[in-house]
């Protein structure tokens, strides 16, 4: 079941790059990764999926892709049914941990994915030079694939990715292994993608990433999607008024609430629930009566990376939320 | 730029065109990365030059020039064509290309499915490129090494018998699709088993103890022929020899005879078809390799003079001894018993074989999630 802070109605079907419902996948061994996920992706937008290992991303990633065939699904990718296999001529994809050919060169490695995405060779010769440009790989694309460090395969990788022009873009942990400015770099590709009108998918453990630059975000646990929205929708309820002020807490304010103590001093703060502006303006006048100096009046809200662990405990606790293990590799491993 | 992308249903021959040479290529681009696909390119040309080495003509036989003493092989029993013809098809092909090209296009190649299975699978996969296709023409990228090899081969055997024996023999480039074949049908067990087992060594090893048992039953199949033909043979010289035996102790000697031959016969014949019907079922890589010697027309007699008529022995009692056949008319029976068998029962059903194991690998293929 999907929850969302405001319950937002999912917009129009054609307005959606993604849109899923239903979709469950059991494994081998009655292991379940997924246990019916909603999920809507509009078009145009950069959408975070966020969880911890072994919540069932990746899983949903490969069935997106066709990499997986789920136990059960409805929905559509692009408008077509989920794995329906023409319509990959149309995404753009970055696996996790991909092994790109490493006898090609970055350049003939671009343009190979670019034929498996039926480019014809005119094209995929300019997307080709276009994408390592953007990707800043050109001055090393003679050189082999084996021969490139982890960061420069993840550009290349990149560019692979955005070589056929793709409307639907699906990233897997696109910066891992790239270095700081390489990260800032990729970051602002993934804005220029957006403004140019594509969807980006984004899969990242990075909440700080995710929360820089999606538009909404998805957070999964045991298979489910548990939360999904802008991130002002998902911190909604969390939404506090916070009076801070100088001086001893009078007994008076306990029907406020509790008053904390802040470092530095002699200083307090009391919160109060969101939707409760008047009781903020009779604290401040009770403050200043009992001769406390008001000090600050602040909006405070969950940050994603809060919101993520406190959905991460409810859900069952840590050790629950992760105990469905790294599904894919523990299959692998097995097989 | 910007490309267009209308909807599709379904994909065009052209698309399907455009990602199979991209594989094709790519897989040349990986055999160009690998020094054993240049060594064994050396070696091609290294087998052709000690062929071209060879000289026969009036007086016998030279090696580079220096005469050889090898009486009685001359160009008169041998003309040029025909000898370096054999050369070709016993040393080129039946050695060379039969044998040892085909462990290292084995080994070169044995990468590419635990490769796929174990990194390159998700990438693919996420393109608009169906399972049963894939696996298949990663398959056909695996024959490439073989097929360029012997290409490279059989061109340059083709200017040899050319330009050494004055014999443009297009019939040379039969070799190609046969020793293709040939590797085609070890390397179906090498991509199942590389795939399953993800492990290139394993499916090395198991390939070549396939590749054991089928010349193992294969050799089993051909010294059960043998015994069977000249046990044949034998019943015929005894039989020939019946309405000419005088006195009841030479007759009763060549009816003994007749029966032991009958038994023997029997016998031969009955592992010679248990032989025959295991090898039907498996892959028959020499006899593959042996019809290029059709394609060449090459003498069946060639190298092996024939015997006059051979008959059974009758000692000073008037008893019929046993006479074994001779080892040469029974080869060369053996050879037109060999040659009767289709090109259609040799390679046909060594493609059922091969078309069997690929299905195995593409339903396990298909059915996987990665």
């Amino acid at each position: 079941m999907v929850a969302t802070a405001q319950a937002p109605v999912p917009p129009a079907t054609g307005a959606l790059a993604i849109e899923l419902a239903d979709v469950t996948k059991t494994y081998a061994g009655k292991v379940q990764a997924l246990r019916g996920v909603e999920m809507h992706v509009r078009r145009g937008e950069i959408f975070g999926l966020l969880g911890p290992n072994g919540a069932g991303k990746s899983t949903l990633v490969k069935i997106m892709t066709t990499i997986v065939r789920a136990t059960t699904a409805r929905g559509t990718i692009l408008g077509a049914p989920v794995g329906h296999r023409p319509t990959l001529a149309r995404v753009g994809y970055l696996p996790e941990h991909h092994r790109f050919p490493q006898y090609l060169t970055g350049r003939q490695c671009v343009e190979f994915f670019g034929a498996m995405n039926l480019l014809r060779r005119a094209a995929r010769r300019a997307r080709t030079e276009e994408m390592l440009e953007v990707v800043g790989m050109r001055a090393w694309a003679d050189r082999r694939v084996g021969t490139y460090s982890k960061g420069m395969q993840q550009r290349t990788g990149l560019a692979a990715a955005l070589v056929n022009d793709p409307e639907l873009v699906i990233l897997d942990e696109p910066t891992d292994g790239v270095d700081p400015v390489g990260r800032s770099e990729i970051r602002d590709l993934l804005l220029r993608m957006r403004d140019e009108g594509r969807t980006v998918f984004l899969n990242s453990h990075l909440l700080g990433e995710v929360e820089l630059v999606c538009d909404r975000v998805a957070i999964m646990l045991k298979g489910r999607v548990e939360v999904q929205g802008t991130l002002a929708e998902l911190t909604q309820a969390s939404r506090r008024w916070r009076v801070a002020f100088e001086g001893a807490p009078p007994a008076s304010i306990a029907g406020f609430g509790r008053a904390l103590p802040l470092p530095g001093g002699l200083r307090h703060a009391v919160e109060l629930a969101d939707g409760e502006l008047a009781r903020v303006q009779a604290l401040i006048d009770l403050l200043r009566a009992e001769g406390c100096a008001i000090v600050g009046v602040s909006e405070t809200r969950e940050s994603l990376e809060e919101l993520f662990l406190r959905l991460v405990r409810d859900v069952d606790g840590r050790a629950a939320a992760v105990g469905a293990a790294n599904i894919n590799n523990t299959m692998r491993e097995a097989r | 730029m910007r490309i267009d992308h209308a909807p599709r249903s379904g994909l065009a021959f052209a698309d399907l065109s455009v990602q199979t040479w991209a594989m094709l290529v790519a897989a040349y681009r990986e055999l160009n990365a690998r020094r054993l696909f240049w060594v064994a390119l050396a070696l091609n040309v290294l087998v052709i030059l000690v062929i071209a080495a060879v000289g026969i003509d009036e007086e016998g036989i030279s090696v580079l020039g220096y005469d050889l003493q090898i009486p009685g092989i001359t160009s008169k029993l041998f003309p040029p064509a025909d000898f370096y013809k054999l050369m070709i098809e016993n040393l080129g092909v039946g050695i060379w290309l039969a044998w040892l090209s085909t462990i290292l296009a084995l080994l070169s190649t044995s990468s590419m499915f635990p490769d796929l299975a174990s990194g390159g699978v998700d990438t693919m996969l996420s393109k608009p490129i169906g399972r049963a296709r894939l696996f298949l023409t990663t398959f056909a990228c695996g024959l490439l090494f073989s097929t360029l090899q012997v290409l490279s081969f059989s061109l340059m055997a083709f200017l040899l018998l050319g330009i050494r024996a004055g014999a443009w023999e297009p019939g040379v480039f039969v070799a190609v699709p046969l020793v293709a074949a040939l590797f085609s049908y070890l390397f179906c067990v090498q991509a199942v088993v590389g795939f399953i087992t993800r492990s290139a060594v394993a499916s090395v090893i198991v390939t070549l103890l396939f590749w054991i048992l089928v010349f193992v039953i294969d050799l089993g199949e051909s010294i059960t022929l043998f015994q069977r033909t000249a046990s044949r043979i034998e019943r015929e010289m005894v039989q020939a020899r019946m309405d000419t035996m005088k006195g009841d102790a030479g007759r009763e000697s060549a009816q003994k005879l007749l029966t032991e031959a009958d038994v023997r016969l029997e016998r031969w014949a009955l592992a010679n078809d248990i032989a025959l019907g295991i090898k039907t079922f498996l892959p028959k890589t020499s006899e593959t390799a042996q019809l290029t010697r059709r394609a060449l027309a090459i003498s069946a007699g060639i190298g092996q003079p024939a015997d006059g008529e051979q008959e059974m022995r009758v000692d000073e009692n008037g008893i019929l001894q046993r006479t074994r056949a001779n080892r040469r008319r029974v080869e060369a029976e053996v050879r037109k018993e060999l040659d009767k068998r289709t090109v259609t029962w040799v390679v046909g059903s060594s493609l059922a074989f091969e078309a069997i194991v690929l299905a195995v690998g593409l339903v396990y293929f298909r059915r996987r999630d990665y």
